[in-house]
């Protein structure tokens, strides 16, 4: 059974295959053949298919693409929330980072990090470049301490330009890049000169206040 | 009846034959190149080479140049023999041939120049709209004019898809082309935001409907038969396909702003329509292959009918994955990748290319009067082609695919898989060559295909002989078989009557009363086109909920006005969109989802329509001025260094592909516009964007915030003197772009004059954006 012999019932009209129309327009000739059985099916059911659809999406109860992503994002704030707790327990301070900053393969993650978010601004090795050098000893904000460049790290200082990058990476990740900084820090790698107040080579206080 | 004898005027179809085959020459290398430049992105040599500026060139030399002439070649032959009429007007044919060739090559010194409305598929500037409406109307003139003086009693179905055409895209180009003019090339789009965008995919997509479907169904359904010397499938069929695309193709425009700011019952019109546009498009396939029936021996030995089939093949399967991509959860995936990119041309090389190609194969050896040149060479031709269109689309889902796949891949901890945006486009890059490979392959098929022509036309006789026809006039009042004037008496009562009517409804006996009647059935295709639109478009324009304000969205300031036109001149909107979903991966990468109200001062809109850089409407802010500085001077320098295992590991460093983003070191050199800020903010104003005190001194107050941010470049220890140069005014508006919603409601009451930079204004900035 070829395609175009596929009939509906109610085809009984005609049942003749292949009859000419009488006309002809340079030398076109047509067929009078109805349209396909699966044709009209799926026609009539894309019809059918679109009025269900905008009366259950747009005049009853269907969700919306707003609604779909209000419950998306709920979940995944519930997830967050829990990855919160969980790392709360973990306290970090000055020590775990300088831990951190001691171990080379911590260390050579952070740095790998460090190429992709930061080096844009920061330079390749840390000397500078839209944003200032990261080994001079100098500071712009915070004192240095490993405790500060994590502050800032997180929550930027998003007026000059530092995004903050809590939200973009995984918390271990953005220990490693603090970690890899700290390593940085009084390599004085020539670049940009130097912005903001000298601090200790460590930094001048443990408390990691910003100024 | 008395006979009369004519010649038809096939001077006209020669010329607009040349054309189309010099266009798709034209069209195809502009194509090439700028494929070429997303895989090097070094080939943006200069300003006016840029991907920005000739893409545009690319697809308005496709669609206009190429499919256009392709389209009045078929119309001028196929019209008068259809009608048994020379064409009503042989100058007519000449001002509508050379005006058209004119506006092309206008096209292709402004868009390069910059020159550009920055709306897709409508950037040519106002006074190139103005000589397209007027060379329309000539072609209207002149092709209704040969309707009218026929001698054929009844119109083909080719004719009705010609009329279609002429109508509706007259009505699309006006509408959506209105501006208002503040130079002698820059224009503003009298809509602004939501409402702009709208009537963009109205234009855009029933631009694809009528301009890229009817008329090459018009082609198909003389050319086919012709070639495969068959009678057509279905008359019926080719009755109700016709009826029900000129009604549902107007409708599905929306399905290409699925996710935006666009109101949600707009976009699930434009998905249903689009579904239900299925069926009828495949109508076209169906009675095109199906014509084809005892005719296949001669498919495999004449590459006319080759070209034909894989033609209305490939119709069919766009016309499949339209529909498809139409449904919001498959656009969440593909929109924006390059998936749309590999859509259009399966269509645009498939569809219209192989059908013009397929349609001047048939006419070389008729309109030269000697036989082509080499059957060989277009085996050839259609050989490079099919591989070439395979070659190319093929590499390019796989990229829309994967990108797609990469922007919405969370990792284990819920973030971001791939945060890094350029890694998504550097991942394209094997797929980018190969699909070069493919386009220079149908690229090169084309030139085969030149070449037999030319051959061919070298060939020609001396003098071309002019057959004579004769024919009788048509009288003024038909005297044929009228149509049964009533319903046959119902037969059987165990059908119910309503389906006996249905039935014979269906039938579309009646039909034929309406083919012989031009001006009926013109306006029934004009009511049913603008009816259709008006639905859609007059709920979007007044209600007012469609777009709720924000009051702390604001108008921009006139140097980011002169900022967001250097952002429109580049052409920004080809790679960057500025248009975030309320989809999670997408809100996590770029911040809070766009809403309609913060767009209500854009004329004209730019969402964009495709990704190959991030999206930027919340690029605001992001970056310090001299981040943007040194980007725009060497975007590879600021490009993160990203490790891609198993990618480019086998080329040195230096070679290693970093983005695809051009370098614009121009915008640092060359001087800003002040003087001509003050038409462009009076011509806002003229539109309704509440510009306050900035008509009085909008040169001053563009300086005086030019100076701000190029002191700022300076104290960050950048480079001096460009406080009068276009980067301050560009990095002005990105600096602002999605920042207002931001913003405290109230904050700045201070400066309810808006949009002036006064101190106060530029204070609020300062507590967004953040100058030191």
């Amino acid at each position: 059974m070829s395609i175009h012999s596929i009939r509906t019932k109610g085809e009984t009209m005609d049942r003749v295959e292949d009859r000419l129309k009488d006309h002809e327009y340079d030398g076109i000739k047509e067929y009078d053949n109805p349209t396909p059985g699966w044709w009209n099916l799926l026609f009539i059911a894309s019809f059918v298919f679109s009025v269900l659809y905008f009366v259950h999406y747009q005049l009853g109860h269907g969700t919306s693409v707003v609604d779909e992503y209000s419950a998306d994002l709920e979940e995944a704030t519930a997830v967050a929330a829990a990855r919160a707790l969980a790392s709360a327990s973990k306290e970090v301070t000055e020590e775990t980072l300088a831990t951190l900053a001691a171990a080379p393969d911590q260390v050579e993650k952070g740095k790998a990090k460090f190429l992709v978010v930061c080096a844009a601004c920061h330079g390749q090795r840390g000397e500078g470049l839209v944003g200032p050098n990261l080994t001079d000893g100098h500071w712009v904000h915070g004192d240095g301490s490993l405790m500060s460049i994590r502050k800032v790290v997180r929550e930027g200082v998003i007026a000059k330009g530092m995004a903050a990058w809590e939200s973009q990476m995984p918390p271990e990740e953005l220990l490693q890049v603090v970690a890899y900084v700290g390593t940085l820090r009084g390599t004085n790698v020539p670049g940009k000169p130097p912005e903001g107040e000298k601090a200790g080579p460590q930094g001048s206080s443990q408390d990691g206040n910003l100024r | 009846m008395q006979t009369e004898t004519f010649t038809y005027d096939d001077d006209i179809v020669r010329k607009f034959a040349g054309a189309t085959m010099l266009w798709s020459v034209v069209a195809m290398l502009a194509g090439l190149f700028i494929a070429l430049e997303l895989a090097i992105p070094e080939l943006n040599l200069a300003p006016w080479l840029t991907f920005g500026r000739l893409r545009p060139l690319h697809t308005n030399a496709a669609i206009f140049a190429f499919a256009g002439n392709a389209i009045f070649t078929a119309v001028y032959h196929s019209s008068q023999r259809l009608l048994k009429a020379r064409m009503w007007n042989d100058t007519l044919g000449r001002v509508h041939f050379w005006g058209w060739q004119l506006i092309i090559v206008a096209a292709a010194v402004t868009l390069p120049l910059g020159y550009t409305q920055g709306k897709e598929y409508a950037e040519l500037e106002w006074p190139i709209d103005l000589a397209v409406v007027v060379v329309w109307v000539v072609f209207a003139l002149n092709f209704f004019g040969t309707v009218a003086k026929r001698r054929e009693r009844h119109l083909y179905v080719a004719i009705w898809f010609y009329i279609a055409t002429i109508v509706t895209v007259a009505i699309l180009y006006i509408f959506n082309n209105l501006v208002v003019p503040v130079a002698p090339l820059k224009s503003y789009s009298i809509y602004a935001g939501v409402q702009d965008a709208f009537m963009q995919w109205w234009y855009g997509h029933n631009a694809v409907a009528f301009f890229l479907t009817t008329p090459f169904l018009g082609l198909m359904y003389y050319y086919l038969p012709k070639a495969a010397e068959r009678p057509v499938f279905s008359y019926r069929l080719s009755i109700l396909h016709f009826w029900s695309i000129v009604f549902i193709y107007i409708w599905a425009g929306p399905h290409h702003l699925h996710y935006t700011a666009l109101p949600e019952w707009a976009s699930t019109l434009g998905m249903l329509f689009s579904l239900m546009l299925w069926m009828p498009s495949w109508g076209g396939m169906i009675n095109g292959l199906l014509t084809l029936r005892g005719a296949w021996n001669k498919v495999a030995s004449e590459p006319v009918l080759k070209f034909f089939v894989v033609g209305v093949t490939f119709y069919g399967m766009s016309t499949f994955e339209g529909p498809m991509l139409s449904i919001k959860s498959v656009n969440a995936l593909s929109h924006y990748t390059d998936w749309t990119i590999a859509h259009v041309h399966g269509g645009a090389l498939g569809w219209n290319g192989f059908m013009a190609f397929g349609m001047l194969y048939w006419l070389a050896p008729r309109l030269y009067q000697r036989p082509l040149h080499s059957k060989k060479l277009a085996e050839i031709h259609f050989w490079l082609g099919t591989l070439g269109i395979l070659f190319y689309i093929v590499p390019i889902y796989s990229a829309g695919v994967t990108q797609g796949l990469m922007w919405r891949a969370f990792d284990k901890t819920g973030y971001l898989a791939k945060p890094d945006f350029v890694e998504t486009v550097l991942r394209l890059m094997p797929m980018y060559w190969l699909r070069a490979v493919g386009g220079l392959m149908y690229l090169a098929g084309a030139c085969v295909g030149v070449f037999n022509m030319l051959m061919t036309w070298k060939a020609r006789p001396s003098r071309y002989a002019d057959e004579v026809h004769e024919a009788p006039a048509l009288a003024p009042e038909y005297s044929g078989e009228m149509p049964e004037p009533m319903m046959p008496a119902h037969p059987d009562h165990s059908v119910l009557p309503i389906f006996y009517k249905l039935r014979y409804f269906l039938r579309v006996e009646w039909h034929r009363v309406w083919e012989r009647r031009p001006l009926q059935f013109t306006i029934w295709v004009a009511v049913a086109v603008i009816v259709a639109s008006l639905f859609e478009i007059i709920p979007t324009f007044l209600i007012r909920s469609n777009v709720p304000t924000i009051k702390t969205v604001k108008p921009y300031t006139p140097l980011e006005l002169m900022g967001r036109d250097i952002y429109v001149a580049e052409g920004c909107y080809n790679c960057h969109s500025q248009m975030i979903r309320p989809i999670r991966a997408e809100t996590m990468r770029y911040g809070e989802y766009s809403k309609p109200g913060e767009f209500v001062y854009d004329h004209p809109f730019q969402w964009g329509s495709r990704r190959i850089g991030p999206d930027l409407q919340r690029v605001g802010g992001k970056y310090p001025d001299l981040w943007h500085v040194r980007h725009m001077e060497s975007p590879a320098g600021m490009a993160p260094t990203l490790v891609i295992p198993g990618y480019f590991e086998f080329l040195p460093d230096w070679l290693k592909p970093k983005t695809v983003m051009p370098a614009y070191p121009h915008l640092l050199t060359e001087p800003a516009d002040f003087a001509g800020v003050q038409a462009r903010v009076d011509g806002m104003a003229m539109l309704g964007v509440p510009y306050g005190d900035a008509l009085k001194d909008a040169e001053g107050l563009a300086r005086a915030q030019a100076k701000k941010i190029g002191a700022n470049i300076v104290a960050a220890k950048g480079p001096s003197g460009l406080e009068d140069k276009k980067i301050v005014a560009l990095i002005a508006y990105l600096q602002r772009l999605g920042t207002d919603i931001k913003k405290v409601p109230g904050a700045d009451d201070g400066v309810t004059s808006d949009a002036a930079p006064s101190d106060g204004a530029a204070a609020g900035v300062k507590a967004e954006v953040g100058r030191p």
